[in-house]
């Protein structure tokens, strides 16, 4: 299992799909620390200003989170299509002919690139939205006392996420539909679905991957850009997040273990 | 051919395997064993179930009976995989943006061998100034190379080639030549398939020829050329047609290989010479090729997918 964790890892830095995503996440970072920044200017004149609420602290944070939200499902998804997009399964499952072994270290593999997806935004913030946050007038130490609150949930969404994606993955097999379908259920699809729910409906659907997430990260997507501090108040409570999130990693991966990866290789 | 060496490979043991794909049949109750030390010829037809039996062999396709094992064990048993079978199935199956060491180190760490092997076998297949270079811009005998790299990684004791000739040169086709001889040669054993008659004649010891799934002919490539086929001649003349009308009239087998050259199967000189010169027909060359793998292979699958084949009637 070590040997399959090591050969992916390299294999996952030597795809330019995940650099690519890397190089996403830190525009967007500086993106959403100007929007919270934008946010945080309250009275007329000022267009902007340091933080000062508990959640405009949190989410200069967890800035990151935004694009994440993305980004960590499409590396999910870029780890397990690439195999098929470039035949590169048939030998993958040669050198380690135990398929279950190969998607554990896939899964392995994920996480950890998910990992330095939240530690590259949590770099971008501390290199440029603390000086930004300072240079405004506030206080440092008052967002990076909000790390501990912040970090722990925005880790484990963000691996949730990417495991999605990496189910996701198993399932669809082709590459560009993977990340289309990705990216637009993100903004597109899940949007909709929840205001047809909550227009027709009257009901609160929150438990899409993308709200199941953001209640696992403390609600950062939804309310905490400091425009909207009460749209995350629908969310579910943090546990329940993180176990739908579970569900929605694991049963697309046992699906796609079953129905793809146990098949035949032609 | 070559003077099996003390056997440091397995044998590959073929028994029973069947393959449905739906309604086709793809491999149909094959049993063969492939023994070590020697260059062992995969022949059949397209669509004969070659390339579905490495698979199985390789544990990528579930047979739907028998079994394919190596040295007694399963590919997916085997203590050390890649450390004991290495495999060449499709020159495509790469990332065109990953360098060919990084691939070769990747290979390696799959393994759990020394990833040092890598500049080794770079070198060992002629590749050791392309290693920097990213497999996307290799050509498709260069892949051919590269995908052999991977399969020597682990300095097996095995090797199953799927048509590993396709897209090599000339030169490169020799060196692949020699240097399966060289690794059989050393007490491996050598499976490969191919489609290349001409070329697989001049390779391989054994031969297993299947068509349609099923078992036609195996043995020693002596064996089979002596027992099984006839002898042939190649006659060059401007009257190609007229020759094909005269050898069909006197009921002889033969193949139209060019516009100017027909194979007569199971005449000798004797018995030709004298029925071209009561015909009149000119002859430019006349040769005696003797019972090739060709025509063992045709005279075993009734000519599929090589062409024109005259019947007597």
């Amino acid at each position: 299992m070590i040997n399959a964790i090591r050969t992916e890892l390299l294999k996952m830095r030597s795809m330019p799909g995940i650099w690519v995503c890397f190089g996403l996440a830190f525009p967007l970072t500086v993106l959403i620390m100007l929007a919270v920044f934008a946010g945080a200017g309250g009275s007329p004149g000022h267009t902007y200003s340091f933080v000062v609420s508990l959640d405009q602290r949190r989410a200069l944070v967890g800035a990151g989170y935004y694009g994440i939200t993305f980004l960590a499902p499409v590396l999910g998804v870029i780890c397990i299509t690439s195999e098929y997009r470039h035949k590169t399964i048939t030998s993958t499952l040669v050198l380690i002919p135990r398929r279950s072994r190969v998607l554990g270290a896939k899964v392995a593999v994920t996480a950890w690139w998910c990992v330095l997806m939240v530690v590259l935004t949590l770099v971008t913030v501390a290199a440029v939205g603390l000086p930004w946050n300072a240079g405004l007038g506030g206080v440092t130490s008052q967002v990076t006392d909000q790390v501990g609150a912040v970090v722990p949930g925005l880790v484990v969404a963000t691996i949730l996420l990417g495991l999605f994606g990496l189910g996701f993955g198993t399932l669809v097999k082709n590459q560009v539909a993977g990340i289309l379908i990705t990216i637009g259920g993100t903004f597109i699809l899940e949007p909709v679905l929840v205001l047809l729910a909550r227009g027709i409906f009257h009901y609160d659907l929150n438990w899409l991957p993308t709200d199941a997430a953001a209640a696992l990260s403390g609600s950062l997507n939804r309310g905490g850009f400091g425009g909207h501090p009460d749209a995350g108040s629908h969310l579910l409570r943090w546990w329940l997040g993180g176990l739908i999130m579970l569900g929605w990693g694991l049963v697309p991966l046992s699906l796609g273990y079953f129905t793809t990866v146990r098949r035949d290789v032609t | 051919m070559s003077t099996a060496a003390a056997p440091r490979g397995l044998p590959i043991e073929i028994s029973g395997l069947t393959k449905h794909f739906g309604s086709i049949l793809a491999v149909d109750h094959l049993d063969f064993v492939v023994e070590p030390g020697r260059v062992t010829g995969f022949l059949g037809p397209n669509g004969s179930g070659k390339t579905t039996t490495l698979r199985m062999l390789l544990g990528l396709v579930t047979p739907n009976a028998g079994q394919a094992t190596v040295g007694g064990r399963f590919y997916r048993d085997l203590p050390n995989p890649s450390g004991t079978v290495g495999a060449v199935l499709e020159a495509t199956s790469f990332h065109p943006a990953r360098r060919a060491r990084t691939h070769l180190r990747m290979v390696a760490r799959a393994g759990g061998h020394d990833e040092a092997r890598a500049d080794v076998v770079l070198d060992l297949v002629g590749l050791a100034a392309d290693g920097k270079r990213k497999v996307g811009g290799f050509s498709m005998g260069m892949r051919q190379r590269l995908e052999l790299a991977s399969a020597l990684i682990g300095d097996p004791d095995v090797l199953i080639l799927d048509e590993p000739s396709n897209g090599l040169d000339p030169q490169g086709i020799a060196w692949l030549r020699d240097f399966m001889r060289y690794l059989a040669g050393e007490g491996r054993t050598i499976l490969v398939s191919s489609h290349l008659l001409a070329e697989m004649a001049q390779t391989i010891d054994n031969a297993v020829i299947v068509s349609h799934g099923q078992l036609k002919a195996q043995g020693t490539l002596e064996s089979l050329t002596s027992g099984v086929a006839q002898a042939s001649m190649h006659a060059r003349t401007p009257e190609a047609d007229r020759l094909c009308a005269v050898l069909t009239g006197a009921g002889t087998r033969f193949r139209r290989l060019a516009h100017d050259l027909v194979a007569v199967d199971g005449m000798t000189p004797e018995q030709l010479g004298p029925l071209l010169a009561t015909n009149q027909i000119i002859l430019y060359e006349l040769t005696n090729e003797g019972a090739d793998l060709e025509s063992i292979f045709l005279s075993l699958t009734a000519g599929l997918g090589f062409g024109e084949v005259g019947h007597p009637e």
